[in-house]
């Protein structure tokens, strides 16, 4: 009882101490550690999205917080590319060309939630608010990925900090046709979040942490 | 998922309509010629129920129509969804119906300003609020004797319904103040609230708060603070007043009388007991006018124990008021041990501890309270 009491205290003091050590990294991190912090950015993302889908669903009202809602995809512009891919384009992906699809797939997403700002409940506002500054540190995440390996950031508008974007198709002619935009970025989203961490863990794979270190340790020579 | 040709599969009229509660509203579908479908293929849900249909008629072959009587206010603030289905139950068109009340006159505008430097309004929305439609609110001001109308531009900086105007603002001359309610059904405005910013001065709680023990008196604390230190910049004069509670109890005695000084004694307090100790300040006397401000907030709590005597008190448990003193006992001398022989632990010591134990409390309650 008070022993347990003693020691969440103790803990609690001694995480008050200055100059904690490892607290003040500013190394770069490797290329294999940037992954694995990337990989771990989406399992993190991939779990607020479910609280924050829950909340914009119940926003848009029945029948879109249904579970089996399935309503069509019209022809317009998509907001954001397909994460859905063949699976042996998918296996031949260039590690270039795999990083680049997920960078411009989550600047497009930033985009269009960063649009949605002012709407909604409070309860809304603060989530989505919360989900795009993960999601900007997903994107930034991924690029520093990139960078590390030596490739260049895939051209094409940037995130812009309150802009929406402007669309080939057009913004949704009326709200409805908006909701149901905004249910498939939602799943579209939620099917990057997934592929993502195959990507990633590919990636893994193909940069392993002992090739980083010979590779800064000949870097010192 | 089944992709749709080019064009919109139906129409629906009309489309995103606002209405008022108690309306009644025809809305009609009409399908595109490109996807053969006749009027009997189709049928309409409102938020995901199908609408009876008896309620349905058919205007041409290829355009159904609904009759909705005596609506109800939206279910929720994005708007009702009323859909166009064809038979084996796909989505031809939608139209989002927004039913609700025109906004009620916001009230109970208050403004307060932190050290006479910005302004902080908060109001409430008229009735409980519920116009089931997305309310927004606009707070303005303007001089008194001059013509222009400004607009606040920081919301909600102290709860949903607030504003706050940083900067620009004039002192010995009084404000307009009200609040604009709009929703897609109408606007309202407030009744104007007139203020002059040194009406409505408050400041930051006394700061650095300490709480010590009177000697061996066991039923003394001794609290000190400091003074804020805008006091010296704006020329005012401070009162204050003390709140302190025992560490199990909710209920809180006030200390009225403090008057200007920085110090009090708190007597008539139980031995060996755990005391949280709050202070405030209110800035009265602005630039020589005999009227008080407004109260700053509580400083956060501080924790001090009174002595325990040697002899038994009354009316206490005994083992559990042994258990706590022993504890703390040892404490004291295991935080004695490390400061004698850890580097970097000044701040742990008997203090933290009971302010851990305020903490704590604080913590109960919220959790309690969800």
């Amino acid at each position: 009882g008070d022993s347990w009491g003693i020691f969440t205290f103790l803990c609690a003091a001694l995480c008050n101490l200055p100059a904690l050590p490892a607290l003040n990294c500013t190394e770069e991190l490797g290329p294999g550690q940037s992954i694995q912090k990337t990989y771990d950015l989406t399992r993190y993302l991939e779990h607020q999205l479910r609280t924050l889908a829950g909340t914009y669903l119940n926003y848009l009202g029945p029948p879109f917080n249904e579970p089996d809602f399935n309503p069509p995809r019209l022809a317009r512009a998509e907001r954001v590319p397909s994460a859905t891919v063949d699976l042996d384009l998918w296996r031949g992906l260039t590690d270039n060309a795999r990083l680049a699809a997920n960078y411009r797939a989550y600047s497009r997403v930033l985009c269009s939630l960063r649009a949605l700002d002012g709407q909604g409940t409070a309860e809304l506002r603060h989530r989505l608010g919360h989900f795009c500054s993960s999601l900007q540190g997903l994107v930034l995440s991924i690029a520093g990925v990139m960078s590390s390996l030596g490739y260049p950031l895939p051209a094409g508008p940037p995130p812009q900090p309150g802009g929406a974007p402007t669309q080939p198709g057009g913004a949704a002619p009326n709200d409805f046709l908006k909701k149901m935009d905004d249910f498939w970025l939602l799943k579209e989203l939620q099917t990057w979040l997934w592929r993502s961490a195959k990507d990633f863990n590919r990636l893994k794979k193909k940069v392993p942490p002992a090739v980083v270190t010979l590779r800064m340790e000949a870097r010192g020579f | 998922p089944f992709v749709s040709p080019a064009a919109d599969p139906a129409v629906i009229s009309p489309q995103d309509p606002t209405l008022l509660i108690g309306s009644s509203l025809v809305a009609t579908c009409t399908v595109s010629p490109d996807f053969h479908l006749k009027a009997e293929d189709l049928y309409w849900t409102l938020n995901g129920r199908r609408l009876p249909a008896a309620s349905y008629a058919a205007l041409g072959p290829t355009t159904l129509s609904v009759a909705l009587a005596r609506l109800n206010g939206s279910k929720q603030q994005s708007g009702d969804n009323l859909v166009c289905h064809s038979r084996d139950g796909g989505i031809l068109a939608g139209s989002c119906l927004y039913v609700g009340l025109p906004p009620e006159k916001p009230v109970n505008i208050t403004c307060w300003s932190k050290n006479m430097k910005d302004l902080t309004c908060k109001w409430a929305p008229g009735t409980e609020g519920e116009t089931f439609l997305h309310t927004n609110y606009t707070l303005k001001y303007k001089l008194r004797w001059y013509g222009r109308d400004n607009t606040c531009q920081e919301y909600h900086t102290a709860g949903p319904y607030s504003c706050h105007i940083p900067k620009d603002l004039a002192l010995f001359t009084p404000y307009e103040i009200w609040v604009e309610a709009s929703n897609r059904l109408g606007v309202a405005v407030s009744d104007v609230v007139m203020l002059d910013i040194l009406d409505v001065v408050t400041t930051d709680p006394p700061s650095d708060v300490h709480v010590s023990r009177v000697g061996d008196l066991e039923d003394q604390l001794s609290v000190r603070w400091s003074s804020p230190p805008a006091l010296k910049d704006f020329l005012f004069q401070a009162k204050y007043q003390i709140q302190y509670r025992v560490e199990d109890s909710s209920e809180w005695k006030v200390v009225d009388d403090v008057g200007n000084q920085t110090s009090c004694r708190l007597a008539g307090l139980r031995p060996g007991t755990v005391y949280f100790v709050q202070v405030r300040c209110n800035p009265f006397g602005i630039y020589g006018s005999k009227k008080a401000g407004i109260w700053s907030d509580w400083s956060n709590p501080t924790a001090a124990s009174t002595p325990r005597s040697e002899r038994a008190a009354g009316g206490c448990d005994p083992k559990g008021g042994e258990q706590n003193t022993t504890l703390r006992r040892e404490l004291k001398q295991f935080f004695g041990w490390v400061k004698k022989h850890a580097y970097g632990c000044s701040n742990l010591g008997i203090k933290l501890y009971d302010q851990w134990r305020v903490w704590l409390q604080k913590s109960h309650k919220t959790r309690n309270q969800v």
